[in-house]
């Protein structure tokens, strides 16, 4: 048995506080188990993972959030084997997932399109007006997975282009009119 | 940010099905079974008694408790082999491996009855281009392997849990 798995983080009551100071820190052991084909290991990296990924996918791929950390897991435990530093897992991750993300918003997309703001009878309710979760789902996918990089991880625009695959501009222009369209639905 | 965002929560079978991924197991398979999780669960969750109705290859399976939800259990194969594996069993998820094979079931209540899934592969990194070629033999394989759970648990609902290790 590998002795990686003595960091596990949920099951192992001792040692609650690990997780909350460093989690990557405590991955790395995992990671390496994992690497080696330890399935318990992986399980373990699985449960640490699962939260930090749901987080990313949820405001990006909305109804479809479920899928898309489910093909997000996936493509990261593929690639397990391919990452050499695990410090670098929390950057690696969060590449993939937010790809993974805007991948499977976009095809719901292509089944599913969505409505313009200018569409809506917006918004009289005041229950609807307090859901971000509303608002959100009437921006493009391109636009939710910058917000997301840029107000909820914090990156700055060259990180957040380097992700997404697209020039700084780019990413300074979607941020401009994903902010725009959100004040715009957003009455104060 | 409030408390209406739709869950993402990885369910045990998809949970599995990333596992599989990771693993590049070879055998990966799920399906729907008309049967509550209860009693499919009744099955999948009893390793001593049912395992080796699932597992052809599986003589007798005898499982010692260690911690919580960890279990230590001997594998006997038909031809007289051991293998000791480490499992992980709780409520709708099973895991387990030894030090050349991985094994794993998860079950999730899906309309009036069950999605069902299992996973088999081997351990060792050099496999997994033997693993990704024989997927399709394993996706049938397991399907098969989720046909007996079904069998089981339909004997099981006729007759109580009433054979024993290895008795097929």
């Amino acid at each position: 048995m590998n002795t990686a798995r003595a960091g596990t983080l949920r099951q192992d009551p001792a040692r609650p506080q690990v997780a909350q100071e460093d989690p990557w820190a405590t991955a790395a052991p995992l990671v390496r188990a994992a690497q080696s084909g330890d399935a318990m290991a992986l399980n373990d990296l699985l449960s640490l993972l699962t939260p930090y990924v749901s987080r990313l996918c949820r405001p990006i791929a909305l109804n479809n959030s479920a899928d898309a950390v489910q093909e997000a897991l996936i493509a990261v435990f593929q690639g397990l084997p391919r990452l050499q530093d695990p410090r670098a897992l929390y950057g690696w991750v969060r590449t993939i997932t937010v790809r993974e993300a805007v991948r499977v918003a976009r095809r719901a997309e292509r089944e599913t399109p969505v409505c313009e703001f200018d569409d809506l009878a917006w918004p009289r309710s005041p229950e609807l007006a307090v859901d971000v979760r509303d608002v959100l789902r009437r921006m493009s996918t391109e636009h939710r997975a910058v917000l997301v990089l840029r107000e909820l991880e914090g990156l700055d625009e060259r990180s957040a282009s380097e992700i997404l695959n697209i020039s700084s501009g780019t990413v300074k222009s979607r941020l401009h009119r994903a902010r725009h369209s959100f004040r715009k639905a957003w009455p104060r | 940010m409030n408390s209406n965002w739709p869950t993402a929560e990885l369910d045990p079978v998809r949970r599995l099905r990333v596992l599989a991924g990771g693993l590049h197991a070879v055998m990966y398979a799920d399906a729907h079974l008309d049967l509550p999780i209860t009693e499919v669960w009744a099955v999948a969750g009893d390793l001593e008694h049912e395992l080796p109705h699932l597992v052809p290859t599986l003589r007798a399976f005898r499982c010692y408790p260690t911690s919580g939800d960890r279990q230590l259990a001997w594998a006997y194969g038909p031809l007289g082999h051991t293998a000791r594996f480490d499992v992980l069993l709780q409520p709708g998820w099973c895991l387990m491996q030894s030090r050349c094979v991985v094994g794993g079931m998860a079950a999730v209540p899906e309309g009036s009855g069950t999605r069902f899934a299992v996973l088999g592969g081997l351990r060792q990194p050099w496999s997994t281009p033997f693993q990704r070629a024989l997927r399709p033999l394993g996706r049938s394989r397991g399907l098969m392997m989720v046909d007996r759970a079904a069998r089981r648990a339909l004997v099981r609902r006729d007759r109580g849990p009433v054979e024993t290790h290895g008795d097929r």
